[in-house]
């Protein structure tokens, strides 16, 4: 656990960077500070590991406050990945990750093993990766080293500055995923500076927001959409926050089964039949292992009254469907590119297993909005 | 057998081309070789033809136009090889033929130069057309190197064929084969000079590259650890740069003589005095500095930094004069050089064993890693039991210090400075040294990326690890570049030294000059390009050496 309590950063020129700021960072999760250019959150990190002093006030890194290690011990223990990565180029992969294990005595059998974990837990080829020199990887790669030795010596509290910044979208979202992914696996104490408030509704279990040194708002990213604390916030996070708060929500957790279903052994009576007995327009077609073969309507019935195989329309599921890992903001996106209002839900090997509605999703983002209207 | 590289297009080699002409205008219009009667005397000139009683110059004739030839073949593998063999051929036969042939011209001397010519140590001195020869054969080699390249032959191939033909013609030289040339009969007469003036140019160019490798490395560090002094050490070394390396020679003339005749003691006042003015005006400018105008600033800079040049000069003259009148007495005792030698000796055997160990000088796990520690500790140790026996043997001869018989009777004379003679070149020597080094220092340390500092930092490295393992090795090949430059033009300003009586092989130089004697300028010139070539190659490899991989190509100038 970190504690911010009443920071004070005063620059020599006499800039309040960070103006009693008081936060609490718990365990295991990742805590982004967010704010426009100049509100202080990279000043804030920078305090944590002492790389700039505490003017007033103080923080408390699991209790103890952090002046009474000296700084490189405690930064030793504190992981440590920048936006400009700031790998060492004269070094090779190996000799970047294991620097701070070195500084701390390991084996080095033990560090040979734990470069060999890490490059692996970012998904690099330990034999292909190991002994080569930075400018010889691409930037994602390079990234994903800058990781691997903020990780080096399994610190519990790391502190990324805009760890994915400098990298292209594609590669970005790649790299987020793939972090998330390992912070559920090692569970650390995360501060993760950011000004792209994507990135922080996508990667923070709390979101900080600071403005000019203090803190805005400190909650989860799903109450910082659905009920922003003032004009400041709701504007920070943009006119669009109702999609950002769909962006939140797997598909998995809001679909339902309540669209008839026909197999393709079926008769186009059988579906009608079905169609009508739920008082729906359609119904989805599957094949014998249930995967995802089509549609059909009532339409298509009424012209081909006596073949369903004629009647329905055939897609594959890739593309009809949306899977059940997808966000629910996602979702929509494709309901609304596709002209569906209703589009079926599936797993990887594209089985049916359920279905979303466009109006439940619409009914979900308005239900945000009215909870999120400010009383005045 | 290499596969006919028929996929490349074959365009006519035109440097082939280029070679072929060079020699050829050499061998058809310009005199290969002057007979002269003696070292002095203007000779007769000779081109190709008219060489008599031997007719294997010929060969050379055909040869020129060989190239010319072969340039328009579509093969350009086998014209690469073709063009290789030619151009080394060329080189050779430019440099035999013509020596076969004057054995003829100097048997025949008089017939030749007439019965009025004072005939003594008669020698060939080579001319125009010798010259192009080589070139062309020099270009027609390289031209073939081109097209290997192109059908992609071996690197190490390659150099081979580019440096056979260069061995073979060493060979040749050391054998005795080119005596007849005029620089040749040069040195043979003057063998054991050139060899002392030699090893006297050597070394003061290395002792003031030494000292001024510390004194300029430790600026450029001082410089990039401190902003507000990095301006004022700057322009201290960049006003010494635009003195003329004559006029600094007479400048230090008389300086250095009433130096050379202060006792010990009572300098020491005058130097702790200069430093404390050089602190305080130091001191006096960084206050003020931000609050003057600029231009007004300007000038204030360049004044301070004249004044705090003077300590800075002072200490390094009488330094760097001490360690070269040290190193002189301690290794070489009068007449012979066994200890340059044996020095030499351990340098190639710890550069050969460095060579064989690169491989794991960067990976620092594994066995070799003690091995190679301990390889490091031993020639560092080494080294300081060089220097250490170099001191006590100069110390223990009466030429350094012997007349002194106590502290207060000690001049700075007896330090090694004087007015004229080796000292003023190697203070000279040193401050033009200082230049590249610093410059090339700051710019090294100061190029280092601000983000891999910072997360050097964030890591936990403390400052002296951030500096010695992230800082130091990257700006290792920026400081080498400026070891190179300083290297490289100390062995030609160096040159200039002969006319303040320090020797080298300038002496060579400025006889030949006024003798009207161009061999003797070449005996003093070609040594010191030789020398400062060789001295460059050795740099690099060191370089090499110890520059990581990972960025290795980023510095290669």
């Amino acid at each position: 656990m970190i504690e911010f309590q009443n920071v004070v950063k005063q620059f020599p020129d006499g800039f309040r960077a960070v103006n009693g700021l008081s936060l609490t960072v718990h365990d295991g999760e990742i805590t982004v500070l967010i704010g426009p250019s100049g509100c202080g959150k990279t000043t804030s990190m920078r305090m944590v590991n002492r790389l700039l002093s505490v003017t007033e006030g103080r923080i408390t890194v699991e209790g103890r406050d952090n002046r009474d290690f000296p700084a490189e011990e405690l930064r030793r223990k504190i992981g440590y990945a920048i936006q400009q990565i700031g790998l060492f180029p004269h070094m090779t992969v190996l000799d970047n990750i294991a620097v701070v294990p070195r500084m701390l005595g390991w084996e080095d059998d033990r560090i040979r093993k734990r470069v060999d974990d890490l490059l692996e837990l970012t998904g690099l080829d330990p034999d292909v990766n190991r002994d080569k020199y930075p400018r010889q990887l691409s930037g994602g790669q390079q990234q994903r080293v800058g990781v691997a030795r903020a990780l080096g010596a399994d610190p519990p509290i790391m502190l990324m500055d805009e760890p994915f910044g400098a990298i292209d979208p594609i590669t970005r979202e790649v790299l987020q995923d793939e972090f998330l992914e390992i912070q559920k696996r090692i569970s650390k104490t995360i501060i993760f500076v950011t000004h792209d408030i994507d990135e922080a509704i996508k990667m923070g279990d709390r979101v900080a927001i600071l403005r000019e040194g203090t803190l805005v708002q400190y909650d989860t990213p799903d109450t910082l959409l659905a009920r922003p604390k003032n004009r400041f916030v709701r504007d920070f996070v943009g006119a669009d926050r109702q999609l950002k708060r769909l962006g939140l929500l797997r598909v998995r957790e809001l679909m339902v089964k309540d669209s008839p279903v026909v197999s393709l052994r079926q008769s186009a009576e059988d579906a009608r039949r079905a169609i009508e007995s739920a008082g729906v327009k359609s119904a989805f077609v599957v094949d014998e292992d249930g995967v995802l073969r089509g549609w059909v309507d009532r339409e298509g019935l009424r012209e081909n009254p006596d073949s369903l195989l004629d009647a329905m329309s055939e897609g594959d599921f890739r593309e009809i469907g949306v899977r059940q890992s997808a966000t629910a903001r996602e979702a929509l996106s494709a309901m609304v590119a596709r002209g569906f209002r209703i589009t079926p839900v599936v797993n990887e090997k594209g089985v049916l297993v359920g279905n979303i509605t466009l109006r439940a999703l619409q009914e979900l983002a308005e239900q945000g909005w009215a909870e999120g209207e400010p009383a005045s | 057998m290499r596969p006919p590289a028929l996929e490349v297009r074959a365009i006519p080699n035109r440097i082939a081309m280029l070679g072929s002409a060079v020699a050829a205008l050499g061998f058809f219009f310009l005199p290969v070789v002057t007979l002269k009667p003696n070292r002095i005397s203007a000779g007769v000139p000779f081109n190709l033809l008219q060489f008599q009683g031997d007719y294997r110059y010929i060969v050379l004739f055909a040869l020129a136009l060989v190239p010319f030839m072969i340039a328009f073949r579509k093969d350009v593998g086998v014209r690469g090889w073709l063009l290789v063999i030619v151009g080394n051929l060329l080189m050779l036969l430019t440099l035999v033929l013509p020596a076969i042939a004057g054995q003829h011209l100097l048997a025949n001397a008089k017939q030749y130069l007439g019965p009025n010519a004072f005939i003594q140590n008669p020698r060939l001195l080579p001319t125009g057309g010798l010259a192009l020869g080589l070139v062309g054969g020099y270009v027609t080699l390289f031209a073939g190197l081109r097209d290997l390249e192109r059908s992609g032959v071996q690197g190490w191939v390659r150099s081979l064929a580019a440096w056979l033909g260069v061995a073979f013609i060493f060979v040749l030289l050391v054998a005795g084969a080119f005596n007849i040339y005029s620089i040749m009969v040069e040195f043979h007469t003057n063998g054991a000079l050139l060899q002392q003036k030699f090893v006297e140019h050597l070394m003061f160019v290395a002792v003031s590259l030494v000292v001024g490798f510390v004194v300029g490395v430790g600026l450029g560090l001082w410089a990039s650890r401190d902003e507000r002094m990095a301006p004022m050490i700057l322009y201290a070394v960049g006003i010494i740069q635009t003195i003329p390396s004559l006029a600094l020679f007479g400048v230090l003339l008389v300086p250095l003589a009433r130096l050379g005749d202060m006792h010990f003691l009572p300098s020491l006042e005058v130097f702790a005095g200069t430093v404390v003015v050089a602190v305080a005006v130091g001191l006096a400018y960084r206050l003020v500095a931000g609050r003057l105008p600029s231009r007004v600033q300007t000038a204030a800079l360049i004044l301070v930094a004249l004044i705090v040049a003077v300590p800075l000069v002072l200490f390094t003259g009488v330094f760097v004069s001490f360690v070269y009148r040290a190193a002189r007495i301690g290794f070489g005792g009068g007449g012979g050089f066994g200890g340059i030698d044996n020095a030499i000796l351990a340098l190639v055997v710890v550069g050969l064993a460095l060579w064989a160990g690169r491989r794991w000088l960067f990976k620092r796990e594994g066995a070799f890693r003690l091995v190679l520690r301990i390889g490091y500790l031993l020639a560092y140790s080494g080294a300081l039991v060089v220097l250490m026996v170099m001191m006590v043997r100069a110390a223990a001869t009466d030429q350094f210090l012997g007349s002194v018989t106590s502290v207060q009777a000690l001049t700075i004379r007896n330090l090694g400075v004087s007015g004229i003679g080796v000292a003023p070149a190697l203070v000279a020597l040193t401050l033009y040294s200082l230049l590249p080094l610093v410059r090339n220092t700051y710019a090294g340390l100061e190029n280092v990326d601000n983000a891999i500092i910072d997360s050097g930092r964030g890591m936990g490295m403390t400052p002296a690890q951030i500096f010695f393992q992230i800082e130091l090795p990257l700006a290792f090949p920026v400081i080498m570049a400026g070891v190179r430059n300083a290297g490289v033009a100390l062995v030609g300003i160096g040159t200039v030294a002969t006319v303040i009586g320090a020797g080298g092989l300038g002496d060579f130089v400025i006889q030949g000059i006024v003798n009207t004697s161009v061999d003797q300028i070449l005996l003093g010139a070609i040594p010191a390009i030789a020398l400062a070539m060789v001295l460059d190659a050795v740099l690099r490899f060191v370089e090499g050496l110890l520059t990581s991989p990972g960025i290795r190509h980023v510095q290669n100038t």
